[in-house]
C-alpha cells in the first residue's frame, strides 16, 4: 500500500481539525464567539471519516504503513505512519461520535465565557491529540500525542485559572501524568534500545516469534505504571478526581474519550508484548480490580456530583484494566467504549443540573427532586445511570456482564471483588440519582429556578444517553474490530499477514447465564441499599457525615496524604539543593575564592604600611643578598 | 569570493567598527551588517546543502613562527552553529531595536558574533584559543554595561570564572603542541595534524585541562555559578547569546577537539562526565524549581538542558551525537524565546520576580502563548523541538550506560515541576498587591514577528526534525565509536 | 696592629653605627645624621685606599661623596622643614603615603 492509497477519510481525520484550528486561531481572532463554527463542522468530517474508515476495517481494509521518517541518525531510525486497524478504528468511532456531541453541547454551555474561543481551540486540539493517538502506527508516535492529550487537558482543567483549586488541579493532573510519562518515555527508550524499532506490529512480530527478551518485563512493568497514570489507576489515580475543576464539558471529553481511556489503550496496543511476560498480566488485573473496588466504595460518599461521577470513572478504568489483566483485550475494548457513552451522558447531566443552578458546580446539598422540573435530563441520566449500574438491557449490562465472566472464570478474589464492583457501581449511581431528581429533603436546598437547559444541552445529552442505552447491540461488531486488529493485516507491510499466535482469547466471551444473574442480583442489591440509605431514611447521608469516618473516605483512606507529603517532600528538598547547597554550598565556595583573596592581600598589605623604616629593612636585606651574591 | 570563511567572520567586526563611528544611528548599521552576516551564513548552508559531496569548506593563510597558521575550515557542524549564531543575532538586534542605547551595545553584539564566528572556524588551536577568549570581551562589556543593577559583579564574575578554566585549557594546548615538537621536531598547531600519541603518561592531564576549560563553558556542575548571575545581570539579548551561542562553545570544543583527540579517554570519562551531566539534569530542574526570579529560573534550566546535550555528544553513539548537536539548536531557540520575553517584561516594568507579576494570560494573551508553548518546548513536550534532541540524546546514553539515562529521563520529569508553577505563577494566578501587571503591555507587532519565527523553528524541527539531523549528521559521523 | 686595620675596624664601625641609626630610628633628623655617617665612612674608607693604590680617581670620587652628601643634607633637611611646617613632626612613622 502506498500513501496515495490511503482512504480520504484518513487525511481527514487529520486535516478538518488542524484547518479548523487554524482558521480559528489566525483567522477567527477578532470574531472569538465564532470559533466554534468550523470546528463544528470539523467535528462532522472527523465523524463521518471514522465511521467510513470504521466500516472499511469492518469490511477487511485495515492497513499500517509508514509515511514519513521522523528522525534518523546513523542505524537509528524512527518512522511516523498511520494504523486504522480493529482496537484504533472502534475506539476512533467512540470517540469522533462522543466527542462531537460534546462539543455540540459545550457550544452551549460556554457561550457568553470570556475565553470562549480559547476554550474551543485546545478543546479541539484536545479531540486532535486522541485521534492522532488511536491512529498512531508506533510507540513514539503514541507518545507525541499521549502527550498533547496530557497539555490540553492540563490548559483546559485550569480554564478557570482565577480560582487557585483550578490551577492546583491543573498542576496535579500534568505533574501526575509527567511522573507517568517517566515509565513511558524510558520505556520507549528501552523499546528502541531492545528492538531497535518501535512500529507496533513489528514489535508484536519480534516478540511472537519466541526469542527471549531481557528487558522486555522492565518495559512492560513500565507501560504499566504510565497506563497507570493516565487512566488513573493506583497508585497514580488522585489527579482524577481533582480535575473535574475544568469546566463541564472538559470533564465529559476527559472521562469518556479522549483522555483517560488513553492509558487504557496503550495497554491494549501494547498487550502482545505485555502479555508473555509472566505476572504481569496478573498485576494488572489486581491493580484493576483493587483501585475499581476502592474508588466504587469512595464515590458511594462523595457529595459533589461531578466528584461521584470521577470516582466512578476511576472505577470503571479499573474494570477495564481488570479485564485487561484477563487476558480479554476485546472486553476491555468493549467495556470502554460503552463506558464513553454513559460516561458522557452522566456528566453532561451533571454539568446541565450546575447550569439550572447557575453554580460552576453542584453537589447534594444543592439539588433535590429535580425530576419534575428538569425531565429530560432526568430522563437522559436514568437511561446512563441504568447503564451504568449495568441493568439488563442496557448497554452497560453486557460490557460489565463480559468483565465480570472473564473475572468469574478466574474465579478467587479477583471474581468477588468484580460482583463487589457491580454492587457497589449501582449503589452510587442510583443514590445520585435519587438525591439530584427524587424528594427534596430538608437538608437540600429547594432551586425554584431550576429549569431544563436549552436544546443545545439537552440533545446532546439525550443522544448520549440514548447511545448508552443501547450499546450493548455493538458487541458484535467490537468482536469483529477486535479480530481484525491482531490478526495480521490483509496489506502493508511485508511479513505482516503472519497470523500472530497469541496468549490469551480476544473473543468476547458468550453470556453466561449464572454470571448474568449474579451480576443483576449484586446490581439490585446495590441499587435497593441506595434506596433504603437515601428514599426510606432521607436524612442518613446528612447524619453519619463529620465523624472521622468522613475523614477517612474525604482523605481516600489517608492516601492524599501521603501524596500530598510526597509532592511536598520534593519542593522541600529542591529548595534545600537551590538555596542551601547551591547557592550556599557550591556558589558560596565560588564567592568565597574573593574572600580569600582579599585576605591573603590583607595580609601582604600588613607587612608594606608605608613606614620608611621597614622599606630600609627590605633595602637592607636586598643589599645583603646582593653583597653575598657578588662576593661568592 | 575568494576568501568566504574569513569574510563571514569579518563581516559583523566590521559592522562593529562601523557602529563604533556612527553615534545615534548605529543601530541600522547594526541591522544591516547582522542581516549581512545572517544572509552569508545563509549561503554557506546553502551551498552546502546544494553540493552534498562538498562536505568542507577549506581556508588556509599564512604560518607565522612556531607552527601557528590562518587555518579555518567548515564542516556542517560549524555552520549549522554559525548560522544559529546569525540567526539570533539578529534576533537579537530586531529584539532590542526600541533599546536607549549608544552605539557600543550595537558595536559589542557585532563584535561577539565575529568572535564565535572564528571559534566555529577555526582548525589552528592557537586562533581557536585567541577566538575563545575574544568572545569574552564583548560579552562582559555586555554585562557590565547594560545589565541589571548588580552587574558589575556578575561581569567579573563571569570574565574570572571562564578565564580561570580557559586557561587550563591553555596549559593543555601547550603541552601538546610542544609535545608534538618534541617528537617531531615540527611545530604545528593544525588541529588536523596533532595527535595525543606524544604526550605518553601526561595524556590524562592534557585530556582533563582540555575537559576543564570546556566544562565551565558549558556549564558542568559545579563550574556553573557563574551562570545564574550573569544570565541574571544580562541584559535580554545578552542572555540570548550567552545561552544561545556561548554555552555552546563548551559542547563544540568537547565535539571539535577533545573527543577526536583523546577517543579512548574520553570514553573511559564517561563514567564521570555523562554523570556530571546525568547529575546536571537533575541539578538543574531541582535548583530550578527554588527560584524566585525568572531569569534565574531559566538560567538554571540551561544547565539542565546542556546536560541533554552532553549525555548525548558523550556517548558517542551516532543517535546521541546527532540528538546532542540538535539539542544545541533546540536550546538556543527555546531558552532564546524564554529569555526574550522575560527582557521584553523587564523593559516594560523593570521587574522580574514570580511574585511581581499575575493574571498575565489575560492582559497580554500574546505574550501568555509564546511563553506558553516556549515554556513546553523547553521542558520536551512531543511534536516541539525539545523532545527530539532529548530523545535521541537519551537513546544513545541508555545504550551505552543505562543509569545516564534514567537519570536523565527524571530530569526530562522534573522539568515540568519549574516551568509549569511558574508559568501559572506569572499568567494564570491572579495579580497580586504589589503586582506590576497594570504596566504590562502586549508584545507589538515587531516582538511578536521575532517571537513567531523562533516558535516556527521550534514547531518545524519538532515535527520534521530530518532535515536537520540530516545537516548535521555527516560532520558527526566520525565520532561515532 | 697596621693602619689598613685600624681604618678598616673605625669605617666598618663608623658605617655599622650609621645604618644602624638609619635602620632603627624613626627620627628624620637622626636618620640623616646616620645616613651622613654612612657616607663619612665610606669616604675615609675611600681616603685610605686611595693612598694605598695611589689611585686619583677614588679621590675625585670622595670629592663626589661630598657634593652628594651636602645636596642630600640640604634636600633631606628641607623635606623635615617642610614636613614640621605642615604640623607632622619629624616622626618618619607618619609618612605611610608610599602605602598608596
Amino acid at each position: 500500500m502506498t500513501p496515495a492509497q490511503v482512504p480520504w477519510a484518513a487525511w481527514l481525520l487529520f486535516a478538518s481539525p488542524v484547518t479548523a484550528i487554524l482558521l480559528g486561531f489566525f483567522v477567527l481572532r477578532r470574531k472569538p464567539e465564532w470559533t466554534h463554527l468550523p470546528i463544528l463542522a470539523s467535528c462532522a468530517i472527523v465523524t463521518a471519516s471514522a465511521f467510513a474508515l470504521a466500516a472499511r476495517v469492518y469490511t477487511g481494509h485495515s492497513f499500517d504503513l509508514n509515511l514519513f521518517r521522523f528522525a534518523e541518525a546513523g542505524t537509528w531510525a524512527i518512522d511516523f505512519g498511520l494504523r486504522v486497524d480493529g482496537p484504533g478504528v472502534a475506539v476512533l468511532a467512540m470517540v469522533a461520535f462522543v466527542g462531537s456531541l460534546i462539543h455540540l453541547y459545550a457550544a452551549g454551555y460556554m457561550k457568553g465565557d470570556p475565553a470562549f474561543g480559547r476554550f474551543f481551540l485546545i478543546f479541539h486540539l484536545f479531540f486532535l491529540a486522541m485521534i492522532g493517538l488511536l491512529t498512531a502506527n508506533n510507540f513514539v508516535q503514541l507518545y507525541l500525542f499521549w502527550e498533547l492529550v496530557g497539555v490540553c487537558s492540563y490548559l483546559l482543567v485550569g480554564h478557570y485559572h482565577q480560582k487557585e483549586s483550578a490551577r492546583k488541579a491543573a498542576l496535579k493532573a500534568f505533574m501526575t501524568n509527567r511522573v507517568g510519562d517517566f515509565g513511558l518515555l524510558l520505556a520507549l527508550l528501552l523499546i528502541v534500545l531492545q528492538f531497535k524499532i518501535t512500529h507496533f506490529h513489528l514489535l508484536y512480530l519480534k516478540v511472537a516469534s519466541g526469542a527471549a527478551f531481557e528487558l522486555l518485563p522492565l518495559i512492560g512493568l513500565l507501560l504499566v505504571w504510565a497506563a497507570c497514570a493516565k487512566s488513573a489507576q493506583f497508585p497514580l489515580y488522585f489527579w482524577l478526581p481533582d480535575a473535574m475543576e475544568g469546566p463541564t464539558p472538559t470533564s465529559a471529553l476527559m472521562h469518556a474519550a479522549t483522555m483517560v481511556t488513553a492509558g487504557v489503550f496503550l495497554l491494549v496496543r501494547a498487550w502482545p508484548l505485555l502479555a508473555v511476560v509472566p505476572g504481569l498480566p496478573d498485576l494488572i488485573a489486581w491493580i484493576g480490580a483493587f483501585t475499581a473496588l476502592s474508588a466504587a466504595i469512595i464515590a458511594g460518599t462523595r457529595k459533589d456530583l461531578k466528584r461521584i461521577l470521577a470516582y466512578s470513572t476511576v472505577s470503571h478504568l479499573g474494570l477495564m484494566m481488570l479485564a485487561l489483566g484477563l487476558g480479554q483485550v476485546g472486553v476491555a475494548l468493549f467495556h470502554l467504549i460503552v463506558h464513553g457513552f454513559f460516561k458522557a451522558a452522566l456528566f453532561l447531566c451533571a454539568g446541565n443540573i450546575a447550569h439550572a443552578l447557575h453554580q460552576p458546580t453542584a453537589n447534594v446539598d444543592d439539588v433535590g427532586g429535580l425530576q419534575k422540573s428538569m425531565r429530560l435530563t432526568y430522563l437522559s441520566f436514568l437511561l446512563a445511570a441504568c447503564s451504568l449500574a449495568g441493568l439488563f438491557p442496557f448497554g452497560g449490562f453486557f460490557s460489565k456482564d463480559a468483565v465480570l465472566d472473564a473475572a468469574w472464570h478466574r474465579g478467587g478474589g479477583l471474581a468477588a471483588m468484580g460482583m463487589l464492583v457491580a454492587a457497589g457501581s449501582a449503589f452510587y449511581i442510583f443514590r445520585m440519582l435519587f438525591l439530584a431528581f427524587y424528594g427534596c429533603r430538608p437538608e437540600q436546598k429547594r432551586a425554584p429556578h431550576a429549569h431544563e437547559a436549552e436544546p443545545i444541552l439537552g440533545v446532546p445529552v439525550l443522544f448520549l444517553a440514548l447511545g448508552a442505552a443501547a450499546a450493548g447491540l455493538l458487541k458484535g461488531p467490537i468482536e469483529r474490530f477486535v479480530t481484525a486488529g491482531f490478526r495480521g493485516l490483509p496489506s502493508g507491510l511485508p511479513g505482516l499477514e503472519v497470523v500472530l499466535n497469541l496468549p490469551g482469547e480476544p473473543l468476547l466471551p458468550h453470556l453466561n447465564m449464572t454470571v448474568a444473574l449474579l451480576g443483576t442480583l449484586m446490581a439490585a442489591l446495590g441499587a435497593f441499599a441506595a434506596w433504603r440509605l437515601t428514599m426510606s431514611d432521607p436524612g442518613f447521608d446528612w447524619r453519619w457525615r463529620g465523624g472521622p469516618v468522613e475523614a477517612l473516605f474525604d482523605s481516600d483512606f489517608g492516601y492524599k496524604k501521603l501524596v500530598d507529603g510526597f509532592a511536598a517532600a520534593v519542593s522541600r528538598s529542591a529548595g534545600f539543593v537551590g538555596r542551601v547547597l547551591d547557592k550556599g554550598g557550591v556558589d558560596g565556595l565560588v564567592e568565597g575564592t574573593t574572600g580569600f583573596v582579599r585576605a591573603a592581600g590583607g595580609a601582604i598589605a600588613r607587612s608594606a604600611q608605608g613606614r620608611i623604616n621597614d622599606y630600609l629593612w627590605w633595602m637592607l636585606a636586598g643589599t645583603a643578598i646582593l653583597v653575598v651574591r657578588v662576593l661568592r | 569570493m575568494s576568501h568566504p570563511l574569513t569574510i563571514l567572520w569579518a563581516a559583523p567586526l566590521a559592522g562593529a567598527a562601523v557602529c563604533a563611528f556612527l553615534g545615534a544611528r548605529a543601530r541600522y548599521a547594526a541591522l544591516a551588517f547582522s542581516a549581512l552576516f545572517a544572509g552569508l551564513a545563509g549561503a554557506l548552508v546553502l551551498t552546502l546543502l546544494a553540493n552534498p559531496a562538498l562536505s568542507v569548506v577549506n581556508e588556509l593563510g599564512p604560518v607565522w613562527a612556531y607552527g601557528i597558521s590562518y587555518r579555518l575550515s567548515a564542516d556542517s557542524l560549524s555552520i549549522g552553529l554559525i548560522a544559529l549564531t546569525a540567526f539570533l543575532n539578529l534576533i537579537c538586534v530586531a529584539a532590542s531595536w526600541e533599546l536607549d542605547v549608544p552605539a557600543a551595545y550595537w558595536a559589542c553584539f557585532l563584535a561577539l558574533a565575529s568572535a564565535l564566528t572564528g571559534v566555529f572556524l577555526a582548525r589552528d588551536l592557537f586562533l581557536f584559543y585567541v577566538f575563545w577568549e575574544a568572545t569574552l570581551v564583548p560579552m562582559f562589556f555586555i554585562i557590565g554595561l547594560w545589565g541589571s543593577s548588580n552587574r558589575l559583579h556578575a561581569a567579573v564574575k563571569f570574565f574570572l570564572f571562564t578565564f580561570a578554566g580557559s586557561v587550563f585549557m591553555l596549559l593543555a594546548l601547550l603541552a601538546l603542541v610542544s609535545a608534538h615538537h618534541r617528537a617531531t621536531g615540527v611545530w604545528t598547531w593544525d588541529l588536523a595534524a596533532l595527535d595525543a600519541s606524544a604526550l605518553g603518561a601526561a595524556a590524562p592531564l592534557v585530556f582533563w585541562g582540555l575537559v576543564l576549560g570546556f566544562a565551565v563553558k558549558i556549564p558542568m556542575i559545579p563550574l556553573h555559578t557563574w551562570l545564574p548571575d550573569a544570565h541574571t545581570e544580562a541584559p535580554a539579548a545578552g542572555s540570548v547569546m550567552l545561552a544561545g551561542v556561548m554555552l555552546k562553545m563548551g559542547v563544540y570544543g568537547l565535539l571539535r577537539i577533545a573527543l577526536p583527540l583523546f577517543p579512548e579517554l574520553s570514553f573511559s570519562a564517561l563514567p564521570i562526565l555523562g554523570g556530571l551531566a546525568a547529575f546536571s539534569t537533575i541539578y538543574g530542574a531541582l535548583c530550578a524549581m527554588a527560584q524566585t526570579d525568572l531569569k534565574r529560573m531559566i538560567a538554571y534550566s540551561s544547565i539542565a538542558h546542556l546536560g541533554f546535550c552532553l549525555l548525548g555528544v558523550l556517548s558517542r553513539t551516532s543517535q546521541g551525537l546527532v540528538g546532542g548537536t540538535l539539542q544545541l539548536v533546540n536550546h538556543g531557540l527555546t531558552t532564546g524565546a524564554l529569555f526574550l520575553m522575560v527582557g521584553f517584561l523587564y523593559e516594560r516594568t523593570h521587574k522580574r520576580g514570580l511574585s511581581d507579576f499575575g493574571d498575565l494570560a489575560s492582559r497580554a494573551p500574546y505574550l501568555a502563548f509564546f511563553f506558553g508553548f516556549s515554556t513546553l518546548a523547553s521542558i520536551g513536550l512531543p511534536g516541539l523541538n525539545g523532545f527530539v534532541g532529548e530523545f535521541m540524546a537519551l537513546s544513545g546514553a541508555l545504550s551505552v550506560l543505562p543509569i545516564l539515562a534514567f537519570a536523565g529521563v527524571l530530569g526530562v520529569t522534573l522539568a515540568a515541576a519549574y516551568a509549569l508553577p511558574a508559568f501559572q505563577a506569572v499568567f494564570w494566578a491572579p495579580a497580586g498587591p504589589g503586582s506590576v501587571s497594570a504596566q504590562v503591555a502586549d508584545l507589538n507587532l515587531r516582538e511578536r514577528a521575532v517571537l513567531w519565527t523562533l516558535t516556527g523553528l521550534m514547531l518545524w524541527i519538532g515535527l520534521a526534525p530530518m532535515p536537520w539531523l540530516a545537516f548535521f549528521e555527516p560532520a558527526l559521523r566520525g565520532l561515532v565509536r | 696592629m697596621s693602619l689598613t686595620a685600624v681604618v678598616w675596624a673605625t669605617t666598618g664601625g663608623l658605617f655599622s653605627f650609621g645604618l644602624a641609626i638609619v635602620v632603627l630610628r624613626r627620627q628624620l633628623l637622626a636618620m640623616l645624621l646616620g645616613l651622613e655617617l654612612m657616607l663619612a665612612a665610606v669616604n675615609v674608607s675611600l681616603v685610605h685606599h686611595a693612598g694605598m693604590f695611589d689611585d686619583a680617581e677614588a679621590l675625585a670620587v670622595v670629592a663626589l661623596v661630598i657634593a652628594v652628601a651636602a645636596a642630600e643634607a640640604v634636600v633631606g633637611l628641607s623635606l623635615i622643614l617642610r614636613m614640621r611646617r605642615g604640623g607632622r613632626g619629624a616622626d618618619a612613622a607618619l609618612l605611610t603615603e608610599l602605602q598608596g
